[in-house]
């Protein structure tokens, strides 16, 4: 499973991105887990979001979902911030 | 859209953020009482805090009455803290009156809303962010090491920054006056966060971030370093700011960070989807032309260019979904209304000009 997330806006509007590719993981449940829920709550357009928030852009195997802070679920705020600071 | 909605339309109360919307729909139609109370009572409250937040929009101001003890032209701040959790507000840790803590984070986010609140009051004879004495409330240590600061439509919210790249954002006292002044905008010409109308929303917190910081250490505008978030980069950083107002997309060039991809006139205006359509990226054009308003001015920002920029955004002719070039106008109109026709109609005329926004 590959997830990708990216994200935009803030206060710096300075973007970023990172990917995880679960094949072989020891820990690829979990990553699997952890990633469906997060795709079942989001959203197939970007919502608008609060000044300075970050918006943010999910993509698990090419299906692609978009959330915005603060409304994020424990499990997409959980998903995001282990992408961005695991991924490459 | 709607008329008198806000930018911040699609905001709820963050409590609905802990469980999705539809699951609490499927918990609520739950035969066992455990389980359809606490739903039942969230989907209720989430129902009113919407209904609520539609009045307010519409309404304008809200109606709500102040407390015994407010008086009319002091601040009435709350500075709550998160724990490094994101839940909303948190647990107060200072209200308006209390001695300072051990937590300088919290006193500098006291400390800067009221920087704020002076500014709005001595310069532009108003009462907090709404006009009418709205309780300013701020939330601190938000996440763990989260690297932003954003307006949620309410309050503030201020992260403690990863160490790595960015700083706590309670630091600079612009990026303070920066999230508040978004509650100006929504208050009053409630600019949309998207595009040219976005990238004016991020300019006029910027503008009066600035305003903010040099109104404080009482600075004219030559002695103005004009940058935005100076102070918030981590060391290893190449870079002194996020932005700057004086030189856009001068502020940063970073390994990591990038370039600072701000345009300082029309010519290097910037097309994309990203960022609401670039409103942290473009608004170096408006930031430019008031650097360049006020520093042809001379003397305190705040008093002529600074007054011509609030009038334009507070005067009601300023529509939501606003251009560079219908704001622009307004300020040539204002600066023409309120100083007749001297250096300031000249001058505001002059930076349009310069950073290629054209004026009717």
């Amino acid at each position: 499973m590959r997830i990708q997330v990216r994200r935009t806006g803030g206060f710096a509007g300075i973007e970023r991105q990172a990917e995880v590719d679960t094949s072989g993981r020891a820990d690829a449940s979990e990553w699997h887990a952890l990633a469906e829920r997060a795709v079942a709550a989001g959203r197939g357009t970007p919502p608008v979001g609060v000044p300075d928030g970050f918006s943010y852009r999910i993509t698990v195997d090419g299906r692609t979902v978009y959330c915005a802070d603060p409304r994020l679920t424990d499990e997409q705020r959980k998903l995001i911030s282990r992408v961005l600071k695991e991924g490459a | 859209m709607v008329p008198g909605m806000t930018a911040n339309r699609g905001f709820e109360p963050v409590f609905c953020t802990i469980v999705p919307p539809h699951v609490l729909d499927r918990l609520a139609q739950a035969e066992d009482p455990v389980v359809h109370g606490p739903a039942r009572r969230t989907l209720r409250r989430d129902a009113y805090e919407r209904t609520q937040r539609r009045l307010t929009t519409v309404v304008g101001a809200p109606a709500v009455a102040a407390p015994a003890e407010a008086e009319p032209g002091k601040p009435r701040r709350t500075v709550y803290d998160a724990r490094h959790r994101t839940a909303l507000p948190g647990t107060k840790v200072r209200g308006e009156g209390d001695a300072p803590g051990r937590d300088a984070t919290v006193n500098r986010a006291y400390a800067g809303l009221g920087a704020t609140f002076e500014l709005f009051l001595k310069a532009y004879s108003r009462d907090s962010i709404d006009g009418h004495g709205l309780p300013m409330d701020a939330t601190v240590h938000y996440d763990e090491d989260y690297n932003n600061a954003f307006w949620n439509g309410e309050q503030m919210v201020f992260g403690d920054g990863d160490g790595e790249i960015f700083l706590d954002f309670t630091i600079p006292v612009d990026v303070i006056g920066h999230e508040l002044a978004h509650g100006v905008t929504q208050y009053t010409a409630n600019l949309d966060y998207f595009g040219q109308s976005g990238a004016l929303n991020e300019s006029v917190s910027d503008v009066f971030g600035a305003l903010i910081k040099q109104y404080t250490l009482g600075q004219t505008a030559e002695e103005a370093d004009w940058l935005i978030g100076a102070g918030l980069l981590a060391p290893r950083v190449t870079g002194k700011a996020l932005r700057s107002m004086k030189e856009p997309g001068t502020a940063y060039d970073d390994d990591v960070l990038g370039k600072d991809p701000q345009p300082a006139t029309m010519d290097d205006y910037v097309r994309t989807g990203r960022d609401n359509g670039g409103v942290h990226i473009n608004s170096g054009i408006p930031n430019h032309a008031f650097y360049l308003a006020a520093t042809t001015l001379g003397g305190h920002a705040w008093e002529r260019a600074g007054q011509v920029w609030y009038d334009v955004l507070t005067g009601g002719e300023l529509g939501q979904d606003a251009q560079f070039t219908d704001f622009a106008t307004l300020t040539v109109e204002a600066a023409r209304a309120r100083f007749g026709e001297g250096e300031e109609l000249r001058a505001v005329t002059k930076a349009w000009e310069r950073v290629g926004v054209r004026t009717l």
